[in-house]
């Protein structure tokens, strides 16, 4: 099954698909940190920046996945 | 582990920096990308030791790089039908972002640079063809973009480290010092001013680095918020020790309270034998031991939370209380600093506009970026002079790269193995304590990567290089001879509009409106004018001077800042005469007077053994010290021993 990527069109400027993912997982990552914080996530890792980055990753995926 | 002479972590951070530049030419090689050489420039100026820092400097750099090119559009837009109008305009938008540097620090200073050369990167060179301006703007758009994941990715996957340790052990060193300056200051030993402004110095400079904490990662702005807390509670901490030992200095009491600073602080408080704020007594000397009483207790109040702040900078958990870190700017200096950048602007623009040379502008450019690189550095002559001797040493290392080392190559891992020696060593220099050789091995890490543009495939053309290192070299030439036609803002002169921005501040307090921050917090945005006033100057006698001037003014701020806030504290209507005339006697900055409204309010809170009474009577009794002239042996608190 193919995926159709819509275009973001801003004042006839187009914008691709891509960079409209990373914005949205950097606005999911931003709401998603007090929570992160609350549950102590960068405890539960030995390396936290590698898991921040894997699950930036992860989310990064699914909305490219979904979307 | 030490090797050639460096520690392991510069090693380390070096070729982190390697392989990022590596990584990013790649990737943009890969995607064809038209401008390559601009992603590992993003490298070059994100090259910091440590993760929190990169990423807040790489948003900045993007919210900066939008900014920067609207404005290109907008000024090339509206601007375009005249030459001059154009270089007027452009003139104008650097002096404005150099103007908001100065009214910023640390990273949020350089995106307001970074708005400003922006222009001089995408419109200034394109100023013969306006129409590519969008173009440019989006390959230099999607370049940084490159260059920020890389960053990002490499800083990640090789562990660099993370800021907070090192700011805990920089706070905990201060820490120790400022309960070191406590313990001599309260014992009698006689400091100069100086050294108080020096530790306010380097508590204030910590201030860009804890607001990179918050990007760090979940824990980061409970980590920023605990060691903002720290920093502000430790000037606090710096002002009560300077007036305890101001109000001791004559008091009997000295000896029982210096014991406090040598071990065993609760026997000592037992063995005190002031009278505590509630203790009876009924002369003057009972009411300036019960003063002495209460500071010292505020003081080790200071002292306990910063050192639960430290402890919550170190677990990672909210701090017990969040200070905020108002940052003192001067809209004087500020303004100076932009009128000036746009005149070395335009004389340069003008001259190389008489000159009449093909493709100019590089050179403009490269004069636009300096100065709003050097507007973020604390003395712009000294930033030009760098300038001037790193570009000849950048020519010389781009050069032998690109035609003795790589001489012609095409393939991309002989491109990545030669760049290997001049990149590492260029960011080991940055990572030395030396600021001069810091300092330059930044310009020639950016020097030898703008001379060499990286590009796919590389053209490896000598009169173009040539052309290149030509430009860089009039641009910084021609800067430096612009500064010294009109020389930036002298030392003397910014201490003068500093002591004179402390005595305006001093002369509106204290103030009845509602304050939008507490005394704490106005201590240390009156710690940044301090910290100024020390960066203006030398060791001259009329730079100690000032620098005993702006303490005294910093002392006699927070001391009527203390007083107002205690004051304001009292409800009791029963006293509200009393009240009254306190106020009035802080207006009228009388010391008689102060002291005599706090015997009054000390007799008044005597009966019912009021906490809030007693505390506004003893912080008047601070005013009354930081505004009267103290025994000749003591050079603290209000007015410093001169040189």
């Amino acid at each position: 099954m193919m995926h159709a990527f819509r275009e973001l069109v801003i004042g006839g400027v187009l914008v691709a698909p891509i960079v409209r993912y990373v914005v949205a997982t950097l606005v999911v990552i931003v709401v998603l940190r007090p929570a992160l914080y609350f549950i102590g996530f960068s405890s539960l890792f030995s390396n936290p920046p590698v898991a921040e980055l894997s699950l930036y990753l992860v989310i990064f995926g699914l909305l490219t996945l979904l979307l | 582990m030490v090797w050639a002479g460096l520690p392991a972590s510069s090693w380390a951070f070096a070729i982190r920096i390697w392989l990022a530049i590596v990584l990013a030419l790649y990737v943009s090689f890969w995607l064809e990308l038209e401008a390559p050489s601009t992603a590992a420039l993003t490298i070059a100026i994100l090259a910091l030791p440590t993760r929190g820092q990169v990423i807040e400097k790489a948003v900045f750099r993007i919210i900066a790089t939008v900014v920067g090119i609207t404005a290109s559009i907008a000024i090339v837009g509206f601007c375009t039908q005249s030459g001059s109008l154009l270089l007027g305009a452009f003139a104008a938008w650097i002096g404005l972002c150099v103007y908001v540097v100065g009214l910023l620090d640390g990273n949020r200073a350089y995106a307001a640079a970074l708005s400003g050369y922006t222009v001089a990167l995408i419109a200034v060179q394109q100023i013969d063809n306006p129409q590519h301006i969008f173009e440019s703007s989006m390959a230099r758009g999607a370049a940084i973009t490159i260059g920020i994941l890389a960053i990002t990715l490499v800083s990640d996957l090789l562990a660099a480290p993370d800021h907070h340790g090192q700011l805990a052990v920089k706070l905990n060193g201060l820490h120790r010092r400022v309960a070191d300056y406590a313990g001599r200051a309260v014992s009698g030993e006689i400091m100069p001013a100086t050294i108080a402004a020096g530790l306010l110095r380097e508590i204030v400079a910590l201030r860009p680095d804890i607001a990179s904490l918050a990007a760090e990662s979940s824990t980061g702005p409970t980590r920023s918020a605990a060691a903002r807390s720290a920093m502000v509670g430790l000037v606090a901490e710096l002002f009560a020790a300077r007036a305890l030992a101001a109000l001791t200095a004559s008091s009997p009491v000295r000896e029982q309270i210096t014991s406090l600073f040598e071990g065993d602080r609760g026997s000592a408080r037992a063995a005190l034998g002031v009278p505590h704020p509630g203790d009876r007594g009924n002369d003057w000397s009972d009411l300036m031991a019960a003063s002495a009483s209460w500071l010292t207790g505020e003081l080790l109040r200071r002292d306990r939370e910063v050192h639960k702040s430290l402890d919550a900078l170190a677990s990672g958990d909210r701090p017990p209380q969040a200070w905020r870190a108002p940052l003192f700017h001067s809209h004087r200096i500020a303004a100076e600093a932009g009128i000036r950048a746009a005149v070395y602007f335009l004389l340069a623009a003008g001259l190389l506009a008489i000159a009449g040379w093909p493709a100019a502008e590089v050179s403009l450019s490269f004069v636009g970026i300096i100065i709003g690189l050097g507007a973020t550095t604390p003395d712009l002559r000294s930033f030009t002079t760098l300038a001037l001797v790193a570009a000849p040493v950048a020519s010389l290392m781009a050069g032998v790269l690109e035609f003795l080392v790589l001489d012609g190559v095409t393939e991309f891992p002989l491109l990545a193995i030669g760049l290997a020696p001049f990149m590492v060593g260029a960011a080991l220099l940055i990572s030395m304590q030396n600021p001069v050789l810091s300092g330059l091995g930044r310009l020639n890490l950016v020097f030898i990567l703008a001379l060499l543009a990286p590009s796919n495939p590389q053209t490896y053309n000598p009169e173009t290089f040539l052309f290149s290192v030509l430009f860089l070299f009039l641009a910084t030439g021609l800067l430096f001879a612009v500064q010294i036609l009109i020389p930036p803002v002298s030392n003397d002169h910014r201490r003068r509009w500093l002591l004179r921005s402390a005595r305006h501040d001093l002369s509106r307090l204290p103030c009845h409106d509602k304050a939008d921050f507490t005394p704490e917090e106005c201590m240390f945005r009156d710690a940044g004018r301090v910290s100024l006033v020390v960066a203006a100057g030398d060791d001259s006698p009329q730079h100690r001077a000032a620098i005993g001037e702006a303490m005294a003014n910093f002392d006699q701020a927070a001391a009527l800042r203390v007083c107002d806030a205690e004051l304001r504290r009292l409800a009791d209507n029963s006293i509200r005469a009393q009240v009254g005339s306190a106020y009035r006697a802080l207006r009228e900055r009388d010391a008689t007077s102060m002291l005599t409204s706090a015997h009054a309010l000390h007799q008044a809170g005597r009966p019912s053994q009021d906490r809030a009474t007693l505390a506004a009577s003893a912080a008047l009794v601070l005013a009354s010290v930081a505004f009267d002239s103290p025994p000749p042996d003591v050079a603290v608190f209000s007015r410093e021993r001169k040189p």
